[in-house]
């Protein structure tokens, strides 16, 4: 179950990691464009407090490739990742998707094929 | 450093300076008409330098090699790098009977690229090495049959081609004052942090003019930029300076970042790393290349600077720019690639502010790729024969003179 879990000062976002820590960009995408405005709204609520704990947390590890990283702390990074995807969501859109945006889909992000 | 905004974006008249480019509509020809369209194929994309979007990093050992099918040179271009260190452009074309000759966008030929036809090699300098059976053509000569070239140089690390294997400028000339005016800047320094491509069913015009001004900024990124843009002593005014070069264009954007009321988020990115919103400061500015906030304004937003016909430089700060490359496939279908240069994480805190920049900036973009699609097809209804350009959109209305330029000298001259 090691890859289930956070890092012991963050153990209580695992409901939040189990749902948003996704490895990739595309991934994290899709969560938040199958997600609720409320869903979304929530991890933020959630995360933001935490995060500036999250980030002093992470400043202690190299940045890539997560593979390096201890498989807890590439969880909490993951779920890191996912506010940063979700933020313009409620910063910016006030809606899961860009309003009336060009297909994310079809935008294809060149950089998951090859770098991180 | 003296503030110099007040003399700027202040009600001037950008498109007055230049009386030869008018000030009347621009017609909607060139994104509707297929002979149009073939005339620019002929006229300007096979005879002037293009930009790859690739960087010469992406290749750095000899050998190392990229494909790049150019659809409207109706050719795949193979770009290597030699045992001398330079970057060459071949068409990726085996010259015994025409087969495509290497296959992976990226390739290693440290001893040669062999075609899996006849098996017919060539070393990374474009000659033909190695003819299994040799002797058993007719008056053959090796040296007859290279690997057809084209011109390939580099600028900052970007790789620009040429069609035209003898083109009558090089690229430094081409570019011109363009080269001077960004020298300095951190290219260098400033990996690859994302990139993505698109396919869009609508002409490359409309593609490349909606990186073309910021006029938009105001309604179609309104909560990125609204606020950001509010000019409160020039409402209409969000221009600090406009250079029009000879083939290429720059646009200076006001734009007040220290206003801004700073979202929770922001505040805790621009914490931890660089920000795409964030001012980066004016206590270096004078350091700055002359050509980045050309007018020292302490109100700049970002600069533009397109590099005709295809290429889209778009400097947010010293440390953050985005390069645009679009190249038509045909009258109504063009590729978008949109990359940011961001700095490169020194820990995994800065991976998540890098995150939060490229999210920022992919939903910026997918603003700009709504407007395209459905752009060219309002087009297509012809209900528009013609469009009106507001004086911040110049470099529209320049950019179509010199397209216009090119398409007649090439007419008489023929």
């Amino acid at each position: 179950m090691s890859d289930t879990s956070l890092p012991e000062p963050f153990a209580d976002l695992e409901p939040l990691a189990a749902v948003w820590a996704l490895a990739t960009e595309t991934e994290r995408n899709r969560q938040r464009l199958g997600s609720t405005m409320a869903q979304i709204q929530a991890c933020y609520d959630t995360l933001l407090p935490r995060m500036e704990a999250v980030l002093t947390y992470l400043s202690t590890f190299p940045p890539e490739p997560p593979d390096a990283l201890p498989q807890e702390t590439r969880r909490l990074l993951y779920l890191a990742l996912a506010l940063a995807e979700i933020t313009t969501a409620v910063e910016l859109h006030q809606q899961p998707s860009v309003p009336a945006g060009f297909d994310p889909q079809r935008f294809i992000p060149d950089h998951e094929r090859t770098r991180p | 450093m003296q503030d110099r905004a007040d003399s700027h974006a202040n009600g001037k008249r950008w498109t007055l300076d230049h009386p030869e480019l008018g000030t009347g509509p621009l017609p909607v020809t060139p994104y509707l008409s297929t002979e149009y369209f073939e005339q620019e194929r002929e006229k300007i994309f096979t005879r002037t330098w293009l930009c790859t979007g690739k960087k010469g990093e992406e290749i750095p050992r000899p050998g190392d090699s990229l494909v790049l099918d150019i659809a409207v040179g109706k050719t795949s271009l193979l770009l290597v790098r030699g045992k001398d260190g330079r970057v060459r452009g071949f068409h990726n074309v085996c010259k015994h009977r025409g087969n495509r000759l290497a296959w992976n966008d990226h390739g290693a030929c440290g001893s040669g690229l062999t075609c899996r036809f006849h098996g017919w090699t060539y070393a990374s300098d474009g000659r033909l090495i190695g003819v299994p059976e040799e002797d058993m053509f007719f008056d053959f000569d090796k040296r007859d049959y290279g690997l057809s070239p084209i011109a390939a140089d580099v600028w900052e690390g970007f790789i620009f081609i040429n069609l035209d294997p003898d083109p009558p400028e090089t690229l430094h000339q081409y570019l011109g004052e363009v080269v001077d005016l960004l020298r300095g800047y951190a290219f260098d320094r400033l990996p690859l942090s994302w990139s993505y491509t698109a396919e869009q069913k609508c002409n490359w015009r409309i593609l490349r003019d909606s990186q073309l001004e910021f006029y938009h900024g105001k309604a179609l990124h309104q909560q990125f930029a609204g606020k950001v843009m509010i000019n409160k002593q020039q409402p209409s005014c969000h221009v600090l300076d406009a250079k029009l070069f000879r083939r290429h264009s720059m646009m200076s954007f006001y734009g007040d970042r220290r206003n801004t009321q700073r979202t929770p988020m922001e505040r805790l990115m621009a914490q931890f790393g660089a920000s795409l919103k964030t001012f980066p400061g004016v206590r270096e500015m004078d350091r700055w290349p002359l050509g980045v906030n050309p007018t020292r304004s302490k109100q700049w937003f970002f600069d533009i600077y397109y590099i005709f016909p295809n290429f889209h430089l778009v400097i947010l700060s010293p440390f953050l720019f985005v390069a645009h490359t679009m190249l038509p496939e045909t009258v109504n279908r063009s590729t978008w690639n949109a990359r940011g240069y961001f700095p490169q994480p020194a820990t995994a805190a800065e991976s998540v502010t890098r995150e939060y920049n490229k999210c920022l900036a992919r939903d910026v973009w997918l603003e700009d790729g709504s407007t395209l699609e459905n752009t060219q097809r309002g087009i297509e209804s012809g209900v528009l024969s013609q469009y009106p350009v507001q004086d911040q959109e110049l470099l529209i209305r320049h950019a179509h003179k010199v397209a216009e330029e090119l398409l007649a000298s090439d007419a008489q001259a023929g």
